[in-house]
């Protein structure tokens, strides 16, 4: 975390910042800045993306060059990332969060995925499936199946520090989970905040 | 007269000689020589200038276009359409001089004239022909002649005097010398012994019992030492080559000189050849009018016969009326008037006093220039150069004191002055041939725009608006015959069929532009990479953020328009063409519009940032 971010060179040009009429400069536009954003917050461990605190950041406000991304134009990129590259998107590579953050009242739009304030997003450098798998991979090589571990212990106990889930967001590690239930490799029980999962 | 080679312009119209105008055209025209169509010469464009007849094929007219000057036109005739057949002008030949025996008497009695007739349609039958090269022997007794017994002026039998047929009561044509009938029984001799000697195998030496009565026409004539040869009927030597006697005019037919000799007497076989220019026209020509236009086309043909424009080719200009107020001091007012007469001593008047003299002389000069010009339309015909070369001071005048942001433009139309002479104007052209008109605008717009002298497309970069041009070629007409937009779009759209060497295109906005045909997308946007690559080498003048090696700079349009010399509005659209080919990006900022290099899509640097990452 003490190492400044890399940016890529790109980052320090400033058509990078307008968005392109052209379709397929658009999609190469796009896709760059879907896979800033990942690095970004795979860098800085982050798994949810504020875009009302972002556009201030560095990612999308460029001080050097005075160029900035306005919001308007940080949601059309996360909106690309949210959708699956058969429909001409990211890669599902983000998902936005309904009524998280943001603090304005929502409800009325729909609690519908995608609708809403749309500020906040999670952004997938890794979907739920590949922490599933990297969860998987570990506790095989571990020895630990059929064990029952508790979530929080998956996310900050000792065993884990080597691991790239060490330290993850609650959420990201229970949506995770969630894939390795419906596979039938994993069991959930207990209650809110008290979760321990038995890996088969 | 001869099928000339006929030299053309870009916009595929012949190209006028100096002092040369175009007095009509008429499209959909066919050719004929003689009785008989030219093959590949059936549809074009006759041009009528005031110097030559000239015909410019539709399909490939660079190969198939020739000219025929009128100073080699004898008369013509117009013949009127009839059931199927289209109208026609007949054109023949002046005779020439080295015909001179056969085409003098065509021209001296008309009673010969019907027997030359038959010698040229004797001529002509074997033209639609191979073009093997007739021996000596084959062509029909052309060679007979027979001697009047009154003046011994050697006559030709005519060639449809057949000895076995003819009787006392054949037409007989009378002395091509002195108009007396000859005796039956001369011609017929003479008849046979022609025949006996082309029948025989073996060239004859005319033998002197038959050459002292009847001359014999032997087909071959003797050579003598050193080549020469000498005449088979009065034994001149002659020089070799040479195809008639110098002395007595009979043909000479040497063995090897016979391909040459050949030549005179049937023009070659250029049915055969698809091409005839600079062959010989041995009979009339025709002009075959399939969409009208025959009426004007002869009464032009006829009025540029008798005022023989050609002959005024080399001539001096008309020289100024009143030499006596001409002041050279002022070059405006030497500029006006080009003639080579001496000019008056300098007047002494010194100081603004002197100038105003000089002006109100120059005012005074150009006055009287006007005002002859004016008097009657004669001497606004003499005076054309004179008004023509006013009319071009007086813009370069007015261009002076314009902006000088227009200062080129108004130079290009000043000179463009001198161009008042190739402008195909609607009076020029049968009425009702709307078509006709644009066409013949489109080549004219072709013309203006591609020539050297006035290089307005390369001025402009080899792109340039429609509306400019519009705007620069009305103004350049100088305010006569001005093309109407509609027309001239019209006229724009026909470049590319008519095959010119200049092109409409439409970008995406709507705006039209006209360039040259080879003018591609390709290659404008080469010279636009070449810009970038070139941006990334030099370093820019101010210290900038980015990596100006990997990015360059951006430019904008009026950047692109100053290097390319193209106006904004073309910059512009080509700009964003590139954009649209996914060469550049954009850069919108408070600055305005910029374009850079596209990085976004390049797999190169695409690559150096994925490492990054």
């Amino acid at each position: 975390m003490t190492l400044p971010f890399p940016f890529p060179r790109e980052h320090n040009w400033p058509p990078f910042f307008t968005p392109q009429p052209n379709t397929t400069t658009r999609q190469d536009q796009l896709r760059k800045w879907s896979d800033l954003i990942q690095s970004w917050c795979r860098h800085h461990r982050q798994y949810r993306l504020s875009l009302i605190e972002a556009v201030e950041s560095p990612l999308f406000h460029n001080a050097t060059l005075r160029k900035r991304l306005d919001i308007r134009e940080a949601r059309a990129v996360v909106d690309w990332m949210t959708k699956s590259e058969e429909e001409g998107g990211g890669g599902r590579r983000a998902e936005w969060i309904p009524d998280a953050g943001g603090g304005s009242s929502s409800g009325v739009m729909g609690s519908a995925q995608g609708q809403g304030p749309r500020t906040v997003a999670w952004i997938w450098w890794k979907r739920p499936e590949e922490w599933a798998d990297l969860l998987v991979e570990w506790v095989e090589g571990t020895g630990q199946r059929g064990s029952v571990l508790t979530v929080y212990e998956l996310i900050q106990g000792e065993g884990t520090m080597s691991q790239e889930f060490h330290g993850m967001d609650t959420d990201v590690m229970l949506r995770s989970l969630s894939v390795l239930v419906k596979r039938g490799k994993a069991q959930i029980f207990g209650g809110e905040g008290q979760e321990g999962v038995k890996f088969f | 007269m001869f099928f000339k080679a006929l030299d053309l312009t870009t916009a595929l119209r012949p190209l006028l000689l100096p002092d040369e105008t175009l007095l009509f055209v008429q499209d959909a025209v066919g050719l004929y020589e003689g009785k008989y169509k030219i093959q590949n010469y059936q549809n074009g464009h006759a041009y009528l200038t005031s110097h030559r007849v000239c015909y410019v094929a539709t399909e490939d007219p660079r190969k198939y276009s020739v000219a025929i000057d009128l100073k080699e036109i004898d008369r013509v005739e117009y013949q009127a359409s009839f059931l199927k057949s289209s109208p026609k002008i007949t054109i023949h030949p002046r005779p020439q001089k080295n015909k001179a025996d056969k085409s003098r008497s065509a021209t001296a009695s008309p009673a010969v004239f019907q027997q030359s007739a038959l010698h040229s349609t004797q001529s002509l039958s074997t033209l639609p022909q191979s073009n093997i090269p007739q021996g000596p022997l084959s062509p029909k007794s052309i060679n007979a002649t027979w001697i009047c017994p009154i003046c011994s002026f050697s006559n030709p039998v005519p060639s449809n005097f057949d000895p076995a047929t003819a009787s006392a009561a054949t037409h007989l044509p009378p002395c091509l010398a002195c108009g007396i009938k000859p005796p039956f029984t001369t011609v017929l001799k003479a008849a046979i012994s022609a025949a006996t000697s082309r029948d025989s195998p073996l060239p004859l030496i005319a033998s002197p019992a038959i050459s002292h009565s009847i001359p014999q026409p032997s087909s071959v004539a003797s050579p003598g030492p050193g080549g020469s040869v000498s005449c088979p009927r009065c034994t001149f030597v002659n020089h070799p080559s040479l195809t008639e006697c110098e002395m007595c005019g009979a043909p000479l037919l040497s063995a090897g000189s016979s391909a040459n000799a050949n030549r005179v007497d049937s023009p070659a076989p250029f049915f055969e050849q698809s091409h005839i220019a600079n062959t010989e026209v041995s009979e009339s020509i025709k002009l075959s009018f399939r969409a009208g236009g025959e009426k004007t086309f002869h009464e032009r043909l006829k009025g540029a016969l008798v005022q023989r424009k050609w002959l005024l080719q080399n001539a001096p200009p008309v020289p100024p009326p009143s030499q006596a107020t001409f002041s050279p001091g002022l070059p405006s007012a030497a500029a006006a008037v080009e003639s080579p007469v001496p000019s008056t001593p300098r007047s002494s008047g010194v100081g603004i006093a002197g100038l105003e003299r000089r002006g109100l002389e120059a005012r005074k000069k150009n006055e009287l220039v006007i005002g002859n010009a004016f008097e009657d339309l004669g001497a606004l015909m003499a005076s054309a150069k004179q008004i023509v070369a006013l009319a071009e001071t007086l813009a370069q005048e007015s261009g002076m004191t314009s902006s000088e942001g227009s200062a080129e433009t108004s130079a290009v139309l000043s000179e463009s002055a001198a161009a008042l002479g190739m402008v195909t104007t609607k009076d020029m052209l049968s009425s009702g041939s709307e078509s006709l008109y644009l066409s013949e605008l489109a080549r004219d717009l072709a013309e203006y725009l591609t020539d050297d002298r006035k290089g307005i497309l390369q001025r402009e970069g080899g792109i340039m608006s429609l509306i400019d041009l519009w705007a620069v070629f009305n103004r350049s007409r100088n305010g006569v015959e001005l093309a109407s937009p509609s027309d001239f779009q019209k006229a724009a759209e026909l470049w590319e069929k008519l095959k010119l060497p200049v092109r409409l295109r439409r970008f995406k906005s709507g705006l039209l532009v006209v360039q040259r045909y080879d003018w591609s997308d390709e290659k404008t946007i080469e010279k636009i990479q070449d810009w970038m690559e070139e941006l990334r080498r030099i370093p820019p003048e101010d210290v900038v953020p980015w990596d100006w090696s990997l990015f360059g700079r951006a430019v904008t349009a009026q950047e692109a328009a100053h290097r390319f010399k193209w106006s904004v509005g073309v910059a512009a659209e080509e700009l964003e063409m590139a954009e649209d080919r996914g060469i550049l990006c954009r850069e919108e900022g408070i600055e305005g519009l910029r374009f850079w290099r596209n990085y976004l899509s390049d797999p190169i640097s695409d690559n150096l940032s994925r490492l990054g990452i």
